[in-house]
């Protein structure tokens, strides 16, 4: 059985508001997935790539690279995505060439709203699914998807077309690609946040636009950089008159207050968070650093597997 | 640390850029608060779709609408402003209909466009769209009103300048120096009519495939109902961009010590000087701030047991670990933080890491004490 179940999924939307450590996060699941043998994608979307230097590797680009054995990594853009796309449809390039390159057209394409967005996640999901009659190309596809509201822009063109656009080709690929989002059989959806306010709320509310606006049910809770519960609730309220103290103790509880307290409030915040979110919710742990590379991913990794210090997966 | 008040005093337009997830929004209510504490009509616009401002500001629901922070809500916080502070928050298709009704040279041509389906998920949908509206309601509420100082929070995108480039883009496509191509006076100038005629060819039968004949033909409308409102568009966009670059204007970069996000405002501040946009300053935020004097070696568990005495020996782990990875955090982000401090000499604003996050009245007043410095 794997570790997270609830995340064994053919795709995974690794979403959350910026800064909380999605791209750290979908490497971690990435690194989790290949220690287990499979084969795995990381798709970022239109984003200064992070995911491949996490994984020590060099950015891809818009072509898929491998950034590690089992791993692999890609940039989805919308010009690389649309020429690809195209290259679907007509199947020939001097077809598309003589068609897409044309300076009419591509004007013409430029002004379809939400294409960009649904070329990409035509490309991704299009990495997800198997090839006619043929075995899946990864084992798991994991997307670092943008930022919450950007995440919600993206992940909603292909239902928003639906509503929009008349039977076509168009419609017809918007209606599979929508069907795939919503089905948690085969996309599982990862909110990332910090136990802090603004990401706590800005979570809760992820949750409610991707119900509402996309029909996608998330389907867990990862709460990054909670720091360690280092003291009792006794221990706590020695520290503030240990931080007037003189010599090496004033200095040492004062920052061990602000450990206390960060921990304290970060707590606060996970029990808000779990009361308005009922997702299977694991916490990762604060590292001490500010450069982010692949001995830190695997340090994620390590705490998402459960290691030593047991199944991050709250009760 | 000089504080940002030098660099932002006589400022009547403020931009906060920055990474996602550094704190802009909390920035730039704060910096809208310090100037309205002093006596300025102030007014702080977010464009951010997770609203986080107005729980910050203690309001509601923010709309396209200046709200008035109100008196009651300062005096709850202890706080007497002498100015008057409003917040709004971006609706991006209200600003996009404004935008077309000021354009359209008839009404029919304003509902026209206002009831194309394609219109109205542009308007919402539209990659850039967010930060097109941003500047363009910035505009709109620089020169129509008559605040003291605006201050304007800006989208969380991938690439924080991309509210910079995001108007070229849609006009590009609204038509550019291709739309006389497009719109080309001929009979029944519109797109649709001439992919009409081009009826039949293998190119439009190929897009066809591609789009959906329908689609094509929706499309040509929308394009022509634009016709002529491109001059408008275009003009507005340059109005913007000069109000952008007047030296009344101020960037103000904000970044979390993360590596990461410095690095993105360090490239924020090259793009702003490389455009000719003034860069007003920085804004270090939820910085770990030294407790333990430079080069001096850390105290050992033993060593703290032994000062802490006897009946609090238990602690000494504790305190040891939590001062070693303070320090440790500090020194990692007072490197990151070098260069950017170093390249806004006088004008930058380092906020420690504060206890609470802030999220309300009390909690911006506490920030903008530090960001004045």
């Amino acid at each position: 059985m794997s570790p997270i179940p609830h995340l064994d999924r053919r795709l995974v939307v690794v979403t959350g508001k910026g800064g909380t450590g999605k791209s750290t996060v979908a490497a971690a699941l990435a690194v989790m997935a290949a220690r287990r043998g499979k084969r795995v994608l990381v798709a970022e979307v239109n984003a200064t790539e992070r995911v491949a230097p996490l994984l020590g590797a060099p950015p891809a680009g818009p072509v898929v690279r491998e950034a590690r054995p089992g791993i692999f990594t890609v940039d989805v853009t919308p010009p690389a995505a649309l020429r690809e796309y195209g290259l679907q449809v007509v199947r020939f390039q001097a077809i598309y060439d003589a068609v897409f390159e044309n300076r009419l057209v591509r004007h013409f394409l430029r002004v379809v709203p939400g294409l960009g967005e649904l070329v990409m996640l035509g490309k991704i999901l299009h990495e997800a699914r198997p090839a006619e009659g043929g075995r899946p190309r990864w084992d798991q596809v994991i997307v670092d998807a943008p930022a919450t509201g950007h995440a919600v822009q993206l992940l909603r063109v292909p239902g928003a077309l639906l509503g929009m656009v008349p039977a076509g080709p168009l419609r017809s690929d918007a209606q599979w690609m929508h069907d795939w989002l919503v089905d948690p059989a085969r996309t599982a959806t990862v909110l990332v946040t910090l136990p802090e306010e603004m990401p706590v709320t800005e979570a809760i509310e992820l949750d409610r636009l991707l119900r509402e606006r996309v029909g996608m049910e998330p389907t867990a809770v990862l709460v990054n950089a909670m720091p360690a519960a280092r003291f009792t609730a006794e221990q706590v309220a020695r520290l503030a008159p240990l931080a007037e103290a003189a010599g090496p103790v004033g200095p040492a509880a004062r920052a061990a207050r602000l450990q206390a307290v960060r921990s304290g409030l970060a707590r606060r915040e996970l029990a808000r968070l779990r009361v308005a979110l009922p997702l299977p919710t694991a916490c990762l742990p604060l590292l001490a650093t500010t450069g982010w590379g692949s001995r830190e991913v695997e340090r994620i990794a390590d705490a998402l597997a459960g290691g030593p210090g047991g199944s991050p997966w709250l009760d | 640390m000089a504080g940002l008040s030098g660099a932002i005093a006589g400022r009547r337009v403020l931009v906060c850029v920055g990474a996602g997830g550094v704190g802009k929004t909390s920035v730039a209510a704060a910096l809208a608060l310090s100037r309205a504490l002093e006596g300025g009509k102030v007014l702080v616009c977010t464009i951010d779709p997770a609203r986080r401002l107005a729980t910050a500001l203690g309001l509601g629901a923010l709309g396209n609408v200046e709200t008035r922070v109100p008196d009651e809500a300062f005096a709850a916080a202890g706080i007497e402003p002498r100015g008057q502070l409003f917040a709004m928050m971006l609706d991006v298709k209200r600003t996009w209909d404004d935008l077309v009704t000021r354009h359209a040279p008839t009404p029919e041509r304003r509902d026209r466009i206002l009831r194309n389906r394609l219109y109205q998920q542009m308007s919402a949908a539209l990659a850039g769209s967010q930060e097109y509206m941003a500047t363009e309601k910035l505009y709109e509420l620089a020169t129509d009103r008559d605040y003291d100082l605006i201050v304007l929070d800006t989208p969380p995108t991938a690439n924080a300048l991309d509210f910079l480039d995001a108007p070229d883009r849609i006009l590009d496509f609204l038509g550019d120096d291709q739309a006389p191509l497009l719109f080309s006076p001929a009979r029944g100038a519109r797109l649709g009519f001439r992919l009409a005629q081009l009826g039949g060819s293998f190119l439009v039968k190929t897009l066809a495939r591609f789009t959906g004949a329908e689609m094509l033909r929706d499309l040509g409308d929308f394009l022509a109902s634009f016709q002529g409102m491109y001059d408008g568009f275009k003009a507005r966009a340059a109005a913007v961009h000069e109000l952008l670059a007047r030296p009344t204007t101020g960037f103000v970069l904000v970044t979390s010590p993360g590596a990461r996000a410095v690095a993105e405002a360090r490239s924020l501040q090259a793009r702003l000087v490389a455009e000719g946009m003034p860069v007003a300053g920085a804004v270090a935020n939820r910085v770990t701030t030294s407790l333990w004097p430079a080069g001096r070696p850390h105290p050992t568990a033993p060593a703290l047991a032994a000062a802490l005495g006897e009946a609090d020996a238990g602690l000494a782990p504790g305190l040891a670990l939590s001062l070693e990875e303070h320090e440790r955090m500090a020194a990692a982000e007072a490197a990151a933080l070098a260069e950017l401090l170093a390249a806004t000499p006088g004008a930058n604003a380092v906020v420690p890491r504060l206890e609470e996050d802030v999220h309300d009245l009390a909690g911006l007043a506490a920030l903008a004490e530090r960001l004045r410095g």
